[in-house]
């Protein structure tokens, strides 16, 4: 069963739903037993840094979070659900996050640049990735793949060897991480079509 | 979500329907590289412009002066309307500062146009599904089909297409509010974007469309009747 982590910050039927249609059985929760009785965990967040770990804090969920990871279920956060595992982020303010991964969390500059194209932030639309390594989540997920982001904020891990695919915005971003069963990718697999389910997939196949 | 101003353009002026009615329309601005201009100082971050004289004719009617709106603002413009061949998708397409173009009717008739499209503009093709009580509705919304636009959105969804833009018929134009529980059995069901439309026309339909999950929302009457400021929605869809 695949628990997908509810702290009140957005829709997860989306996520949910998703799972569903790549044939898992997925459940939305914030019961701690269930979390702990779930075979894979999945840490979904969109909205500010902050908010997002208040809202863990307040509904118990850090220590559990924490403690399924370790534990070396599977774990798969998808966009804030990324940033959340590093040490900390600067988005209003700097914000302590899980401090599972070594790095920080940094906005876009203001003056990216494609070409002559002044690029926008929030980074907001498809965009290719890039893999650095191989992991089971990209089974059938070739480089050059699109997904669907929507930041203003990237992670960059102190170590290199978590990095599992880049992307580029006006400069070279870390658009997932890989490390032992934490898995993480800063798009929004839910909302990538085909290709989004793909990485689902593989994830609910992960042990 | 971010909030996105629409240009209805007909017979080259800026103007409102009400319930996609041709034959009742308010003319708002007789310069819609003004109106344009309006919303970029306002803080928008994207501009729906729709053609509705090509909506009907199949013919790009209204191009040189949505080109003239496309390049004389620096906010990426997203265009729809009437697009129904390749000709005319890539004239919009390869004008600078038009993001995407949004395709409705020929969706709905021929998805592999969508497909060979999107494939060669990858992220940058939108689908538009128009529907009245929850049928999807064709060439400027005349034409109802026996279509649940659930149903179209499912098949269209991997068709390689950027995101969906739901409008409601019903609402559009009636600053009554936004079909809240359609959109969200659309964003629950798919698994792209997607972007609602219609009706919105107060912070609060902004707020609810932002829970459910909407990456975007389109307002048009609202902003030029002043029953919202443009400033407020985009403060409220950032949550």
């Amino acid at each position: 069963m695949i628990a997908i982590v509810d702290y009140d910050m957005g829709n997860l039927r989306s996520v949910e739903k998703a799972f569903e249609r790549v044939g898992a059985d997925a459940v939305v929760t914030r019961d701690l037993r269930m979390i702990d009785g779930a075979s894979h965990v999945v840490l979904p967040g969109v909205g500010a840094f902050k908010a997002c770990m208040d809202n863990l804090e307040r509904y118990g969920l850090v220590d559990t979070i924490i403690r399924n990871i370790e534990s070396g279920k599977p774990f798969l956060g998808i966009c804030l659900g990324l940033q959340l595992l590093f040490e900390e982020s600067t988005e209003d303010g700097t914000h302590k996050g899980l401090g599972l991964i070594k790095g920080r969390v940094v906005r876009f500059p203001s003056n990216l640049k494609e070409g002559e194209e002044e690029l926008k932030v929030p980074h907001m639309g498809w965009n290719d990735i890039k893999r650095k390594k191989d992991s089971p989540l990209l089974r059938g997920v070739p480089d050059g793949s699109f997904f669907y982001f929507v930041h203003s904020y990237y992670a960059a891990p102190e170590d290199s060897s978590v990095i599992l695919t880049t992307t580029e915005y006006g400069m070279e971003f870390t658009s997932s991480i890989a490390k032992d069963n934490i898995l993480a990718c800063q798009f929004h697999p839910e909302k990538s079509q085909t290709i989004g389910l793909q990485v689902l997939g593989n994830f609910k196949d992960m042990r | 979500m971010i909030v996105v101003p629409a240009i209805d353009i007909k017979g080259g002026r800026c103007v409102r329907l009400r319930q996609g009615r041709m034959d009742d329309e308010t003319v708002y601005s007789e310069d819609p590289v003004g109106v344009a201009k309006r919303w970029e100082a306002a803080g928008a971050r994207l501009i729906h412009i729709v053609d509705l004289d090509a909506a009907v004719t199949g013919r790009p009617v209204n191009y040189d002066t949505i080109a003239a709106i496309a390049s004389s603002t620096d906010v990426p413009v997203q265009v729809g309307g009437g697009i129904r061949d390749a000709s005319t998708a890539t004239r919009y397409l390869d004008l600078g500062g038009v993001k995407r173009i949004i395709i409705g009717t020929a969706a709905f008739e021929d998805e592999r146009f969508v497909k060979e499209l999107a494939g060669c503009y990858p992220g940058r093709v939108a689908v538009g599904i128009d529907a009245k009580d929850g049928r999807v509705a064709i060439k400027g919304w005349v034409e109802v089909t026996g279509m649940d636009a659930v149903e179209l959105a499912l098949r269209l969804e991997d068709s390689g297409a950027a995101c969906i833009i739901y409008t409601d018929i019903s609402k559009d134009g009636m600053l009554a509010g936004p079909n809240v529980e359609a959109t969200r059995r659309l964003v629950d069901s798919v698994s792209i974007p997607v972007v609602a439309s219609g009706g919105v026309s107060s912070i609060k339909d902004v707020e609810e469309l932002r829970k459910i999950g909407a990456e975007g929302v389109i307002i048009g009457k609202a902003l030029y009747s002043g029953t919202i400021e443009l400033e407020q929605a985009i403060e409220a869809a950032r949550g």
